[in-house]
């Protein structure tokens, strides 16, 4: 009887990391309703929301546009980063969730190290966040949001940074909340503040006219840079700013996470210990 | 290094055309024309001209831009070579819009006023003929056989059709309230005239003078009142119409066979007349409100771009 | 395998081991080995300190006191080379119920760095020793409470791990299935020399192992054989009551 040591191949870290998205994947396909509901959310938005806003934003042009948009034009970026937001949310929940902790347990077993196998976990929501992505844009064509050919190729490493991001969050608030029992609590305090207080529906100078308080939230809120990046490229642009304060926002995140979940800390024993016993 | 880049930053300035072609804007609040260069769109120059600059008409040499400077009551004619006013033609009194004769020798002005047109000589610099139309005559015409002008009446709500050989009103045809534009299609067997009141477009028979067809617009976000049709152009393969739809700000494009709009397009606001590139892969649209030019892709029925020119753009032609 | 020579090296040794959440202490001065090829029960009530000493085994939370090491292998200094040759039965399940069984197997072995390919006849084996070849394709939620077990207790030895942690493995579990995972795995330890600690309440389960260790309010209070254990009080029931009792009194 011998045991193989698996880490010692650099070919059996890549076998982790994929099998790590397989099953995400294949939890997320065979999920029906989470499928669907991440599908038809950011849809019900697009043509409920924006029906109502129509007149109001053909008036002023701003970058990246060269032109006059239609609203569902300027919120479709902010849909995406919903679509986003949403999905690392739904991941960070299912960890939390108890019969997730088994399966959480089961990855933390892994001999991979810890760090590793967080990051696994936090690229297998991204490209399942990421397909959800271009399912959204595929449908949103028929809506008449159409940017060039390029931007859907452009777009990926904006999508990949900003769900690292987003997925990062989840990650930190998995490990550091421990009432987080249900999607309510998430929603109240996590996804609805991002999302309205961003420039998801509204653009900034749109909100500097409303509330400058709102706008100082918006400009350090990271869904703001997270929709700015994908808007920017989706339209061939690169937002730097914001590229780069969703990369001090992503490294921020990842080692809360990472920190949070090091077994040597006794934060994760904390928050398991007593409900485990 | 360096001086390897500087060569190559000279050869490829030294490679590109002067100007493809450039677009000229006629901005009615602050006097001047707008010159862009076709490629790049940046402002080339801006030239000042008379009074309330309106309907501008392309020399058939394309060496000059005829301006009817509506409040300085003449016609400037704008070198453009040196983009300088070399020559002022006279007109009566608020002259609007205009059309130029197949032989590129005569204008045909509406005066907006004294409800007439007037054919301007141009060589000879002086108007040998005026004909009475109906009120406020804005949109002019020329049949590609050049035998018939047609001019709209605003007030009246007509489009005079008038020969050119004995310079008569030969029919008139009711059509929406404010017809303020008018185009012969291409083979000359119909005009197609905008209303901008009723918002609707009337596809007349040229010949027998009958509206054959009326085009209307509806748009579920825009008040039927924003809804003004103002300027046509017509693809040269006749297959597509483009029309201004004014404080709608929108461009309507038209399948001419179906006569079905095929969709709207979103652009600055009050969008009022325009004008196609050379080639006809773009066409430009002044926006009279917001101050700019759309640029719309013809193939892909995409707006690409907006860029600001003057004050109160109005009208808009391309020189290659 | 392991450096030291082989009958030195303790599939599992927990030395000086301590815990506490908070201000409460959970587990002190714990002390055991477990030998390759042996069966050894965890016996302890409820909230005796047996899912934290699993937790800390399996390196969920650290340690602070105390070293616990896996064929030789520190959990604290070498924990790939420790985790690498464990396989865990969690008390709680954690199959992906949406999940047919060979996927459910194919991500154990992948976490464990086995390619689907070369996983592929080990997943079968596995299977086929469940009693569950026929049904690779449905997902896991189709089987019953002790078809998962048998499943779960395959996918952690599908890595072939030496040494086996199994923590209440027969909760919510019927009679037969329960006699089924225990004749598993004493198999297990008989034929493959796998060493294993199975930590339960249940006295029954404590009387079929090699070694019994009993656990309550976080301390050891016996270690030996069951026929041991059981001889000052006559059965094995009436020593764990005493050994319960006089450490609450």
């Amino acid at each position: 009887m011998t045991t193989r040591l698996a880490t010692a191949s650099r070919a059996a870290w890549l076998t982790c990391l994929a099998g790590i998205i397989r099953r995400e994947g294949l939890r997320w396909l065979g999920q029906r309703g989470r499928f669907l509901s991440a599908l038809v959310r950011p849809l019900l938005w697009l043509v409920v929301f924006a029906a109502g806003f129509h007149f109001v934003l053909g008036v002023s042009i701003i970058p990246p546009y060269r032109t006059y948009i239609p609203y569902e034009v300027y919120i479709a970026p902010g849909l995406i980063g919903m679509v986003q937001l949403f999905a690392s949310m739904q991941s960070a929940l299912s960890m939390v969730y108890d019969r997730e902790m088994g399966s959480m347990r089961l990855l933390l077993v892994s001999p991979f190290p810890r760090w590793f196998l967080l990051t696994g976990k936090l690229f297998a929501g991204v490209a399942v966040s990421i397909v959800q992505v271009y399912i959204f844009l595929a449908i949103a064509w028929f809506w008449d949001i159409r940017p060039p050919a390029i931007g859907y190729l452009c777009v990926l490493p904006a999508l990949i940074l900003a769900g690292l991001m987003l997925g990062a969050l989840g990650l930190l608030l998995s490990s550091l909340i421990r009432q987080l029992e249900n999607f309510a609590g998430v929603m109240n305090f996590v996804i609805f503040p991002m999302f309205f207080t961003s420039s998801a529906l509204y653009p900034l100078w749109r909100m500097q006219e409303a509330s400058l308080t709102l706008w100082r939230a918006a400009e350090a809120n990271p869904f703001t840079h997270a929709v700015e990046l994908i808007r920017f490229a989706l339209y061939v642009r690169i937002a730097p700013l914001s590229a780069l304060v969703v990369c001090a926002y992503l490294a921020i995140f990842l080692a809360g996470a990472i920190f949070f979940y090091d077994p040597g800390r006794g934060l994760l024993a904390r928050r398991l210990g007593p409900g485990m016993e | 290094m360096k001086p390897a880049l500087l060569a190559l930053a000279c050869l490829l300035l030294a490679s590109r055309p002067a100007f493809a072609y450039r677009i000229f804007v006629s901005n009615e609040k602050d006097n001047t024309i707008t010159v862009l260069d076709g490629e790049t769109l940046n402002i080339v120059q801006t030239v000042d001209v008379g009074a309330r600059p309106r309907g501008i008409v392309l020399s058939k040499d394309g060496k000059s831009l005829y301006i009817c400077t509506s409040d300085a009551d003449h016609i400037e004619v704008l070198d453009l070579a040196t983009l300088t006013v070399n020559r002022v033609l006279p007109a009566y009194k608020d002259p609007e819009f205009m059309a130029l004769s197949n032989d590129g020798n005569t204008l045909y002005v509406a005066n907006e006023n004294n409800s007439q047109v007037s054919v301007l000589d141009i060589p000879q610099g002086r108007i040998v003929s005026e004909i009475p139309v109906g009120v406020e005559p804005e949109g002019m015409a020329v049949s590609p056989d050049g035998k018939t002008v047609v001019c709209t009446s605003e007030t009246t709500s007509m489009v005079h059709f008038i020969d050119v050989a004995t310079h008569t009103v030969t029919a008139s045809v009711l059509v929406g309230t404010r017809p303020r534009f008018a185009v012969f299609t291409k083979d000359g067997d119909r005009v197609w005239a905008s209303s901008e009141v009723a918002g609707t477009v009337a596809i007349i028979d040229a010949h027998s003078h009958k509206i054959l067809h009326t085009i209307h617009f509806s748009l579920p976000e825009v008040p039927k009142a924003a809804i003004q049709a103002v300027g046509i152009n017509i693809t040269a393969d006749g297959k597509t119409a483009f029309v201004d739809l004014g404080p709608a700000n929108r461009v309507a494009v038209i399948d001419t066979d179906t006569l079905a709009v095929k969709k709207y397009l979103l652009v600055g606001q009050r969008v009022w007349h325009g004008a196609f590139s050379p080639d006809q892969s773009l066409l430009f649209v002044a926006n009279g409100v917001s101050n700019d030019m759309s640029v719309i892709d013809v193939k892909a029925l995409e707006v690409t771009q907006s860029v600001p020119v003057g004050q109160a753009p109005w009208g808009i032609a391309v020189a290659p | 395998m392991p450096r030291d020579s082989a009958s030195a090296t303790a599939a599992l040794e927990i030395e000086g081991l301590a815990f506490a959440f908070g201000k409460r202490q959970v587990l002190r001065d714990i002390a055991l080995r477990v030998a390759p090829g042996e069966l050894c029960v965890l016996l302890g009530p409820n909230g005796a300190g047996k899912t934290t000493l699993f937790a800390l085994a399996t390196r969920l939370y650290a340690a602070r006191q105390g070293r616990i090491a896996v064929f030789g292998h520190d959990l604290a200094t070498e924990p790939r080379e420790a985790l690498a040759q464990l396989g865990v039965v969690f008390q709680q399940p954690t199959l992906d119920l949406d999940l047919t069984l060979a996927q459910n197997l194919a991500y154990h072995a992948a976490l464990h760095g086995v390619a689907p390919r070369d996983a592929a006849p080990d997943i079968e084996a596995a299977l086929r020793r469940a009693g569950l070849a026929d049904r690779k394709r449905e997902r896991a939620r189709a089987l019953s409470g002790g078809q998962r077990r048998r499943l779960e207790l395959a996918r952690a030895l599908l890595h072939r791990p030496a040494l086996l942690l199994l923590d209440e493995p027969t909760v919510g579990l019927d009679i037969d299935s329960r006699a089924t995972l225990l004749a598993d795995v004493q198999a297990l330890c008989r034929e493959r020399g796998v060493g294993v600690l199975w930590a339960t309440h249940l006295i029954d389960e404590a009387e079929a192992a090699a070694r019994i260790i009993v656990l309550h309010e976080g301390r050891i209070r016996a270690d030996s054989t069951p026929q041991q254990i059981a001889a000052p009080a006559g059965s094995l029931a009436a020593a764990f009551a005493q050994l319960t009792r006089r450490a609450a009194a």
